[in-house]
């Protein structure tokens, strides 16, 4: 035991810093540890931004799993829906009256726009992948089946990679309208998933070009009379519902659809009867004439 | 050269003077954004930003999550007043209180982000550029370490 002491003193065990065990000069330094290397400090900032990217990847992904999706409708679903909300009761939509619409029509001081056959024009341009025509549809389907017929309207869903995804709609992609009071052009110019469908004439791109400087959609002009740049209610009403809820929910004058969508409706039914001096008066009635004073 | 030398210890305190430089710039920035979403939302102007597709500014500020819950003050002026203690507490060099702070903003950012993306499904431009400015803040204060300087 004593022999491993004295041996230890004078050797020093392997590792130990030979400093120790020589003989200490007023010139030696103080002994040092051997210097630790520090990580680096890109290290903490790129975690950071590392875990960020991760955290709105997860919120994408959640986003994108609980999306409302619709169901498609069948053919006899679209034809039951298209012909409940084109003979809604005059009463009903008079008990509405402008409802909750915002009022998004503004008024031109412009000549009245007609078309060839010397009717007032009305021209829609818009998309299938848009939110917010989608929206728009309905009302305007309900206003404009006031003063003439439909053909040809099937449904569809907004894209479902934009805001307010899939919202139930219909197209006027492959409609007619026939009327005695007014007619109506409409340009789908793509398709839900952004891929070109129509382009409007040099004649409906010059009216795009003079009102909706924006170039947003949609755009709806009324004769050069009334135009509406943004939608007179938001998608997520509609988030989730198929077409035969919403139609549905349009039988009660109470649903908040139909006070959005009535209402909506209300107003562009007065824009309309602006363009046609009122005429059918069963349609521009007392209640109607209001809401066009107000426009 | 040793880490106890001078020199270094010159070049630290340098590198800590930008960095504090930085964050304050970057608070008066998130600053000047803030007080550009309050001032739009008190006065009823015109929002300068896109209002259809994903990036949809009105859609964001116009919802419930545009006002802090239970008041009518815009979230714009939590973030005024958060920008404007996080550059007074890098010209104070409170550390512990930067550190503090830039973390309790980084969580208020993470939680806001999630309220767009998952939420409302749109992002607001200017939100975006705020939420980067605490970001940016939050990195360049865990970026100065103690032993810097």
């Amino acid at each position: 035991m004593s022999k491993k002491k004295k041996l230890s003193r004078q050797q020093p065990a392997k590792g130990h810093h030979p400093h120790r065990s020589g003989p200490q000069t007023p010139h030696a330094r103080r002994p040092m540890r051997k210097p630790v290397s520090r990580t680096p400090a890109w290290v903490a900032p790129v975690s950071v931004v590392g875990g960020l990217a991760v955290i709105v990847v997860a919120f994408l992904a959640i986003r994108y799993m609980t999306t409302p999706t619709v169901p498609p409708a069948s053919r006899a679903t679209t034809a039951q829906v298209i012909s409940t909300i084109t003979s809604l009761q005059a009463s009903e939509l008079e008990q509405v009256g402008e409802g909750s619409a915002t009022k998004v029509l503004k008024k031109t001081s412009d000549q009245l726009l007609t078309s060839s056959d010397g009717k007032p024009l009305v021209f829609y341009f818009g998309a299938e992948y848009c939110p917010y025509c989608a929206a728009e549809r309905w009302p305007l389907i309900i206003a404009l089946s006031r003063f003439g017929t439909f053909t040809g309207l099937s449904t569809t869903t907004s894209s479902s990679t934009d805001v307010y995804p899939n919202t139930p709609t219909f197209t006027f992609h492959g409609a007619t309208y026939t009327s005695s009071y007014i007619t109506f052009q409409a340009v789908e110019s793509t398709d839900r998933n952004g891929n070109a469908l129509q382009n409007p004439s040099s004649a409906q791109q010059a009216l795009v070009t003079k009102y909706d400087k924006a170039d947003t959609i949609p755009f709806l002009d009324l004769g050069n009379k009334v135009v509406l740049l943004t939608p007179s209610y938001m998608p997520d009403l509609l988030a989730g519902k198929t077409w035969s809820d919403i139609a549905t929910a349009l039988t009660n004058p109470q649903s908040s659809e139909s006070q959005a969508i009535l209402g909506s409706a209300n107003q562009l039914t007065a824009a309309i009867c602006l363009l046609t001096s009122n005429q059918p008066s069963s349609v521009c009635t007392a209640t109607i004439q209001a809401i066009e004073t107000k426009l | 050269m040793h880490r106890d030398d001078p020199g270094d210890r010159d070049e630290a305190v340098t590198t800590k003077r930008y960095l504090r430089a930085a964050v304050v710039a970057a608070s008066v920035i998130g600053l000047g954004v803030s007080i550009y979403l309050t001032f739009v939302h008190f006065s009823a102007a015109q929002l300068v930003c896109s209002a259809s597709g994903t990036i949809d500014c009105e859609r964001v500020l116009g919802s419930g999550y545009g006002v802090i819950a239970g008041t009518a003050v815009p979230t714009s002026a939590a973030g005024l007043a958060w920008f404007l203690i996080a550059g007074a507490l890098a010209l104070l060099r409170n550390r512990r209180a930067q550190v503090a702070w830039s973390v309790a903003g980084l969580l208020t950012v993470v939680y806001l982000v999630f309220v767009e993306i998952v939420q409302l499904g749109a992002i607001c431009i200017w939100c975006t550029v705020a939420h980067a400015m605490v970001v940016v803040i939050f990195l360049l204060t865990v970026t100065v370490r103690d032993g810097d300087a």
